[in-house]
């Protein structure tokens, strides 16, 4: 073997080389440029951390954690689909059928009943669709990640249209193209969460949950948070919930442009979106709820939230009905003693127990008309209390 | 367009292998130093014997799925993929990237004689992964077979490494003849004949003087010299010792030989240039 000094020579050699090279022009070879190429669809990866999501919440997950192929994560979102249309008597074989057909009158009628899964896939093999007949696409905008031999771009925008070129290579017959697809290549380091959250903003059909997950993105970002290269559970966006941008005023304004230019107001009501259970959240976001109709729905326990949830979606409650529907319920966390997960009343009613003596049984029944205003409600009520309180007194024995 | 550079020539041990694997190397680490935004070069060992493989890697245990076998056996679609995942790093240099060779390509070249296509099988798939290279180096063995004919489709620029007792006009100009029909013949008017390399020159010897003159005032070849690579025994050393010759003794005579033909070889790069 040769003496180890040699790698040390073996470098004055080439370095000799170079600086010849570079003689009169020392900047030649630095092209940190941005590119655009066609890259290898195998090669491009969406960000697992995009708070903007296309795939299902379980399909996410699971292409994430490498479960899942993106030719098999199509293909059980196809799956999904045919199940839900053969239940509503739509059944379809070749993904194509999904587009309207302009001959049927019935078609408009249907386009409303469309679940969010149906619609999704239908947008995609539209894409697809579109995207065969101009025999290209728009750019999508990657981050390079490449590291020794593996090659690797994550996409910062145009998840969509990677997974419609996906779904046109291997679900759309007739499909002759390369596998390619054209991309501007950022550096990494030059990749930005505040590109693409502008990015994400700028566009419509944002979900109000994917905005909260940005904002948490944005706010973990810049109080020095390592975002993780793998799907991250929502407790991750959550850790955000301890953060404000008053800890953080030099960025203020960036975070606010980057959210597509809210109020402060407005994006700390975003930001508590992420107190909606996980349930809740996936609802929410895959039915694209709004943050008007969201918002009194996190001052609830969290264990009522997925009911509330498709509650709104079923009945398409409105802001007003939602809030009625929060308030006017028993449901509401107790501020002072999170941990615990009794419901307020009972805590409350607790607390009564113990001032009892204070009571007079006439002042009880004065309230109670106050507050009824009929006897026969009012007995109602006391009924129904005397017979919790025999139940409460038997659970005490066993307990 | 990377520049794809195919070392050819139809006779044996003329120093294809070793001027192979020392360019890639040698282009790799100055456009690094240079501070080029990418300085990744991708070796191609399309000879079954799998030398460039060997010393650039330290295997020689590729088979039918991870070496370029793999890459001509896949169906179309997927050829650059499996392509990309059968390149694996030098030991000599991070940037040094390797598409290893395996015995099974013996075998490969029989099996595709008869198939449509069968010509491009390399240079198709590789054209869909090279933007990702500053700069790709074919090995080729010492035949005008379909592995070699697959090579040169696959190349922008070859270089015909010659050792002075070859000098023969005749024997140059059948190599180079050969390229020609590669470029008409598969109508690929990007391959060009890039460089003669002499090898091997050894100055004590008249006959080597004589013919390297003589190759020097012909009106063709005379312009095509792109370096002379004096015989030296420390590039049988580090071959022997799977390094390279920059590595094994970066002061040898012909380690400053392919320093210079590695400056000549980059500045053809950044430049676009011939
Ligand atoms: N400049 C040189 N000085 C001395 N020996 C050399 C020189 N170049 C190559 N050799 C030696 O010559 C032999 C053949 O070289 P190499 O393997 O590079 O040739 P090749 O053309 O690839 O051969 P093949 O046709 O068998 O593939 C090797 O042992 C190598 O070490
Ligand atoms: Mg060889």
């Amino acid at each position: 073997m040769p003496p180890k000094h040699n790698s040390r020579r073996m470098d004055e050699l080439l370095a000799s080389v170079t600086e010849d090279l570079l003689e009169g022009d020392p900047q030649h070879f630095q092209d940190n440029s941005i590119r655009v190429e066609r890259i290898l669809l195998e090669m491009v990866r969406p960000d697992p951390v995009q708070p903007r999501r296309v795939l299902p919440e379980q399909l996410h997950l699971a292409f994430h954690s490498s479960r899942l192929t993106p030719t098999q994560a199509l293909k059980e979102l196809v799956h999904l689909v045919q199940v839900a249309a053969r239940q509503r008597g739509r059944p379809f074989n070749n993904v194509l059928e999904l587009l309207p057909n302009s001959d049927d009158e019935t078609n408009d009628e249907q386009d409303t009943k469309l679940s969010p899964e149906e619609q999704l896939l239908r947008d995609l093999v539209n894409l697809a669709v579109t995207i065969r007949d101009d025999g290209q696409v728009n750019p999508l905008t990657v981050v390079d990640m490449s590291e020794g031999v593996t090659r690797q771009f994550r996409i910062e925008t145009g998840e969509r249209r990677y997974w419609a070129t996906w779904l046109l290579r291997d679900f759309i017959p007739s499909y002759d193209g390369d596998g390619m697809i054209p991309c501007i290549i950022i550096p990494s380091d030059r990749s930005s969460v505040f590109r693409q959250a502008k990015e994400n903003t700028a566009r419509s059909g944002l979900s109000a949950i994917a905005m909260a997950r940005q904002a948490a993105l944005l706010l973990l970002t810049v109080h020095g948070y390592q975002i993780p290269d793998s799907a991250v559970p929502n407790d991750f966006y959550r850790q955000a919930l301890e953060l404000d941008l008053r800890g953080k005023r030099e960025y203020t304004d960036t975070i606010l442009t980057a959210m597509g230019g809210v109020e402060k107001a407005q994006f700390s009501r975003i930001k508590s979106l992420l107190k909606l259970s996980d349930e809740s959240m996936e609802l929410a976001d895959r039915h694209n709820i709004e943050e008007f109709r969201l918002r009194h729905v996190v001052s609830v326990s969290t264990e009522y939230h997925a009911e509330i949830l498709r509650q709104i979606i079923d009945f398409n409650l409105t802001a007003k009905q939602v809030k009625e529907l929060c308030e006017g319920s028993d449901l509401h966390v107790d501020e002072e003693n999170p941990s615990e997960k009794l419901p307020t009343v009972a805590v409350k009613m607790a607390k009564v127990t113990q001032s009892v003596s204070t009571l007079t049984a006439q002042d009880l029944a004065r309230a109670l008309m106050l507050q009824e205003a009929d006897p026969a409600i009012a007995r109602a009520r006391l009924q129904a209390l005397q017979k919790l309180i025999v139940e409460a007194e038997r659970l005490l024995v066993s307990e | 367009m990377t520049r794809t550079f195919v070392l050819t020539n139809h006779k044996g041990g003329v120093g294809k292998s070793t001027s192979a694997t020392t360019i890639a190397l040698g282009i790799a680490g100055v456009l690094r130093r240079a501070g080029a935004s990418n300085s990744r070069v991708l070796l191609i060992d399309t000879d079954s014997q799998g030398h460039a493989t060997l010393v650039t890697t330290g295997r020689n245990d590729f088979g039918a799925e991870d070496s370029l076998y793999a890459v001509l056996a896949a169906d179309r679609p997927n050829a650059a993929q499996v392509l990309s995942q059968c390149i694996v790093q030098s030991t000599w240099d991070p940037d040094l990237h390797v598409l290893p060779a395996s015995p099974m390509l013996e075998g490969a070249e029989r099996e595709l004689m008869r198939v449509a296509g069968a010509p491009y099988r390399l240079a198709d798939p590789l054209s869909r992964i090279s933007s990702h290279y500053a700069a790709i180096v074919i090995d080729t063995r010492p035949s005008f077979s379909l592995m070699t004919e697959m090579g040169l489709i696959a190349a922008t620029d070859a270089i015909v490494p010659v050792e002075p007792r070859y000098l023969e006009t005749i024997g140059l100009m059948s190599v180079m003849s050969k390229i020609n029909d590669i470029r008409e013949g598969w109508r690929h008017p990007n391959l060009r004949i890039s460089g003669i390399l002499v090898t091997k020159m050894d100055k004590r010897v008249r006959g080597h003087n004589h013919l390297l003159d003589e190759l020097k005032g012909h009106s063709v070849l005379g312009k095509l010299l792109i370096g002379v690579i004096p015989a030296n025994e420390a590039v049988s050393y580090a071959h022997h010792n799977h390094v390279s010759v920059f590595n094994y003794d970066p002061k040898a005579p012909a380690s400053r030989a392919y320093a210079q033909l590695v400056g000549t070889l980059v500045r053809r790069i950044s430049k676009g240039g011939s």
